[in-house]
């Protein structure tokens, strides 16, 4: 049962990930190769106010402004930058933010942080942390149908026009980060509860590929596909104990097939099968 | 002297660099796709040349090999995951890269084991060459040579051959290129043949110059690389060479001196983020 | 298929399970991890090996009390997040005993998990101090970073009696507990730090700390890594002419070091746990059934792994597996248990107190060169 529990934690934790990602770069089409480094900034601000003293819920919000504070940060420096230079501004952010927290003593350095305070038990983090998901998950529909979703997309698919017709492109821009990257706070104070022990490492390159990956299996741009892409990837380790040894290979090549034959992912697949779109 | 020091070692680190990113920006230039599977064809290059130089104990074979293998497999990447994607936003054709480079990287560990691999002769592995008080390493000189000797080459290529004209011509503006009746399909086959046997011979030159060939040892350097046509103006290619030379020596003075804050990756894109915070389209860069 | 082929193939099946079962019934299994895919790959499949030699020589022996051992492996990529479901799925499956061979993050989230459910852990070489706070079933059979950390300055102190020391620092907890316990010790042994210089994990190209070393001369040089840095980051080092002796640490006790650095290996001294000069029987023959078993030389990490494998098989030997507050009793009374990386004693905190064993590398080959036995230096915590 803890087996599911844990599981089902971390797929969550991951649908939150995938989520905010898709709110930058689906539905407001900016590429972002760095999505991990917002969910270090959560994870290290929870755990130093757990650490601190202060209440769950304080250390979980001080997560995610300070996630979404450096998104906004991120999101007016890509005012300036477009398209592949965005790519790889992001992902130097990525590689920015691990560099300089592993040298910062006060933030635990190499060792990070240790011995967080955890108030919940397993039930607790997989209703949290599936909570959270499911809430993000309305919120990234509601926002699909919505007037900002609307905005995103037009800023999305020709960001020049949408400007000439009056829309705020540089604030729908950081919007789209500011809430992306809240989400990926959040999923970060969680997993520094549930964890009890947050290394710099834990945040690197690989894990924003492994974000990325999932909202481009999934389906970049639909909310339900990320969700499936997010717990098929957590799930695959999982169910797949036959391929164990032969894991990373699998997974490169399913991204590269999916890119290859299905590059709306998931998504896109059940589309081309059903005709229904998910949203 | 020590700060003279430094600065050449920046420029030799420079020429590594050059040697994977101009494949990388030829790529980009001609189809506007960040090849980070470059890693791959680098590793294979290390490897063949590896294993080739420990079997039959000759170097210069080993390059050869290694120069087919590599000049075999990037073509060969664009044949099978580029060509098909064309038509879609490039993000997806950066992803299936992604995919190839993670599927490739533990592929080499099946094949090759984890550990990594050395030369069993490696001539000039200590050997060091010294320039008024300051020491190089041998095969160091090797790699600023091969890069002065390729880079060079490629530019007379570039201006001087038909090949070259029709390349330098598909680059600026594809359509026209096409009605002077210039093959761009050959075109393209050429530019990744010639990025490919780049990056392989790179590959064997840091194997040789660490001792060491590794799985995973091209993706940093892919990576970097795509920091560094960036920083140089997408698609520009003294742009790429400026920035690879501009970013080595950025590289050597602050692991030094910015210790403390930062490691090495955070440095070089730390300074890639300020100069386009500055200069949006690159050091050279031109409007698209 | 026909008729009869199918009710043949049956009735082996059957056979074939009436005959397994029995024998099933009688393996103990113990639970292991490992980052065997992902950038630790190298540490896995050394881990890995070091503790498949130990099950085949317990079980050559003759088991644990006639029971045969039964590693249950699984890859954690050298992730937290990887390993927390995997610690569950141990637990779920009824396992008593599980060994980390994998790093400290993962580690140290999995020590959460199997405090909770008391099933002990063993970790076999994860530094990080924290593993064992996790709690009373948490077990460490290797050293701490610090402590390593602080033989090397007694090392470097005492017996090279060296004054001026330049740190080449490796950017990850390792390299860091290494360089702290180091720091702690070096000014007592009259060891002055001239300076400290850092790396990444993926760097390869030392140029710019061979010249900063080379400006600041020092009498001797201590450097943290694992062979593929220190291989290259030694060769570079002699290679731009700096003579003095270097002392590495444990990361380095594997024969690809000596591959990569090639002559510039020569000389160089690593703190570790094996010795291949020992006459110590568990340790030699660890040594000579590696080398024997895999056809490579034995390395550190398996060393450590089997070492783990061992203590949990003692202890399974005496308290039996269906007790886990037993068994944890059991390993905690573990005394002067002699295995392949010396002898293992558990204080209160779960951690052991051993000798650091100075190596050097002569003629291409690890031989012993000195030993660091101080049990005030090299005191683990208590809590």
């Amino acid at each position: 049962m803890d087996y599911y529990l844990s599981v089902a934690t971390f797929a969550a934790l991951n649908v939150i990930l995938a989520l905010g990602l898709n709110l930058i770069s689906g539905f407001c089409g900016q590429v972002s190769l760095g999505h991990a480094a917002f969910y270090g900034l959560g994870a290290y601000a929870a755990a130093l106010c757990s650490v601190a003293g202060l209440p769950f819920a304080v250390a979980l919000l001080a997560g995610v402004l300070t996630a979404g504070a450096f998104g906004i940060v991120v999101g007016i420096a890509a005012l300036r930058v477009r398209e592949d230079f965005l790519a790889i501004v992001t992902m130097g952010v990525g590689f920015l933010f691990l560099g300089v927290v592993r040298k910062q003593d006060w933030l635990g350095a190499e060792m990070g942080i240790a011995r967080i305070p955890s108030p919940l038990d397993k039930t607790g983090y997989a209703l949290l942390a599936i909570g959270a998901a499911i809430a993000l998950l309305l919120l990234s529909l509601h926002v699909r149908r919505s007037w900002m979703g609307r905005a995103f997309d037009a800023v999305a698919q020709d960001e020049d026009a949408a400007r000439t017709i009056g829309i705020d492109v540089a604030g729908y821009k950081i919007a789209a980060f500011f809430l992306g990257t809240c989400a990926a706070g959040l999923a970060g104070g969680i997993y520094a509860h549930m964890t009890q022990l947050i290394v710099p490492d834990t945040f690197n390159f690989i894990q924003s590929i492994t974000i990325l990956a999932m909202v481009v299996i999934g389906g970049i741009g639909s909310s339900l596909g990320v969700v499936a892409g997010a717990v098929l990837l957590t799930l695959m380790p999982e169910l797949f104990r036959f391929i164990n040894d032969y894991k990373l290979l699998v997974y490169g090549a399913l991204l590269l097939a999916v890119m290859r034959f299905s590059p709306e992912g998931l998504a896109g697949f059940v589309r081309r099968l059903t005709g229904w779109r998910p949203a | 002297m020590y700060y003279a020091e430094l600065l050449l070692i920046g420029l030799v680190w420079g020429c590594t660099y050059a040697l994977m990113a101009l494949g990388l920006t030829l790529v980009y230039g001609l189809l506007r796709i960040l090849h980070v599977a470059q890693a791959t064809v680098f590793t294979l290059g290390a490897y063949v040349g590896l294993l080739v130089a420990n079997h039959t104990g000759s170097l210069a074979l080993a390059f050869v090999a290694a120069a087919f293998a590599a000049g075999v497999l990037g073509p060969l990447i664009y044949r099978l995951v580029y060509q098909p994607i064309l038509d879609k936003p490039p993000f997806i054709a950066l992803v299936a890269s992604i995919g190839v480079l993670i599927a490739m990287e533990d592929g080499f560990r099946l094949m090759f084991g984890p550990y990594g691999l050395s030369f069993a002769s490696n001539p000039w592995f200590t050997s060091t060459y010294s320039i008024g008080g300051m020491t190089l390493n041998v095969v160091q000189l090797w790699m600023v040579a091969a890069a002065v000797v390729l880079l060079s080459a490629f530019a007379l290529f570039a201006a001087r051959t038909r090949a070259g004209v029709a390349w330098r011509a598909t680059v600026s503006d594809p359509a026209m290129a096409e009605s002077f009746g210039v093959g761009v399909i050959g075109v393209r086959y050429t530019n990744f043949l010639i990025a490919s046997v780049l990056a392989g011979i790179a590959g064997v030159l840091v194997g040789l110059l660490n001792n060491l060939v590794e799985p995973g040892m091209g993706s940093v350097i892919s990576y970097k690389g795509l920091a560094i046509i960036v920083l140089g103006g997408l698609g520009s290619v003294p742009g790429t060479l400026v920035a690879s030379l501009v970013l080595g020596v950025v590289e050597s003075y602050g692991t030094v001196f910015l210790d403390k804050v930062m490691d090495r990756d955070a440095i070089a894109f730390l300074f890639l983020i300020v100069v386009l915070m500055v200069r949006p389209r690159g050091l050279l860069g031109k409007a698209h | 298929m026909s008729m009869k082929f199918r009710s043949t193939l049956m009735l082996a099946a059957a056979l074939g399970a009436a005959l397994a079962a029995p024998a099933a019934a009688q393996t103990i299994r113990i639970g292991f991890h490992a980052p065997l895919t992902g950038f630790a790959a190298s540490d896995g499949k050394s881990a890995l090996n070091g503790a498949e030699l130990a099950v085949e020589q317990i079980n050559a022996a003759g088991g644990v009390n006639g029971r045969k051992l039964e590693l249950v492996v699984q890859d954690d990529q050298a992730k937290a997040d990887q390993a927390v479901p995997l610690a569950n799925k141990y637990i779920g499956e009824g396992l008593k005993i599980v060994i980390s061979g994998s790093y400290s993050g993962p580690t140290r989230a999995a020590a959460g998990v199997f405090q909770q459910a008391r099933i002990p852990y063993i970790s076999s070489y994860a530094i990080h101090p924290d593993i064992t706070r996790a709690g009373n079933y948490v077990f460490r059979t290797s050293f701490m970073g610090e402590v390593q950390g602080r033989a090397a300055g007694k090392f470097i102190g005492d017996v090279l009696k060296k004054k001026k020391v330049t740190l080449l620092t490796l950017n990850n907890d390792f390299g860091q507990a290494l360089s702290a316990g180091f720091k702690e010790v070096a000014p007592k042994q009259g060891v002055q730090i001239a300076s400290e210089y850092t790396y990444a994990m993926g760097d390869r190209q030392f140029g710019s700390i061979v010249a900063s070393v080379k400006r600041d001369n020092p009498d001797v040089l201590y450097v943290s890594g694992y062979f593929f840095n220190g291989g290259p980051l030694v060769a570079q080092l002699r290679a731009g002419g700096v003579t003095a002796p270097i002392v590495g640490t444990e990361g380095f006790d594997t024969h690809n070091f000596i591959a990569i650095a090639k002559e510039a290996a020569e000389g160089v001294m690593i703190t570790t746990s094996l010795d291949r000069d020992s006459s110590a029987p568990a340790m030699r023959k660890f040594i000579d059934d590696y080398e024997a078993r895999f056809k490579t030389p034995a390395d550190m990490v398996a060393a450590s792994t089997n070492t783990a494998i061992n203590v949990a098989a003692a202890a399974l030997a005496k308290a039996g597996p269906d007790d886990t507050g037993k068994l944890r009793d059991a390993i905690a009374a573990t005394r002067d248990f002699q295995v392949a990386t010396g002898r293992i004693s558990f204080n209160e905190l779960g951690e052991i107190y051993k000798a650091a064993q100075i190596q050097i590398i002569k003629g291409g080959r690890f031989r012993h060169f000195a030993t660091i036995d101080d049990p005030v230096l090299l005191a683990p915590p208590t809590k």
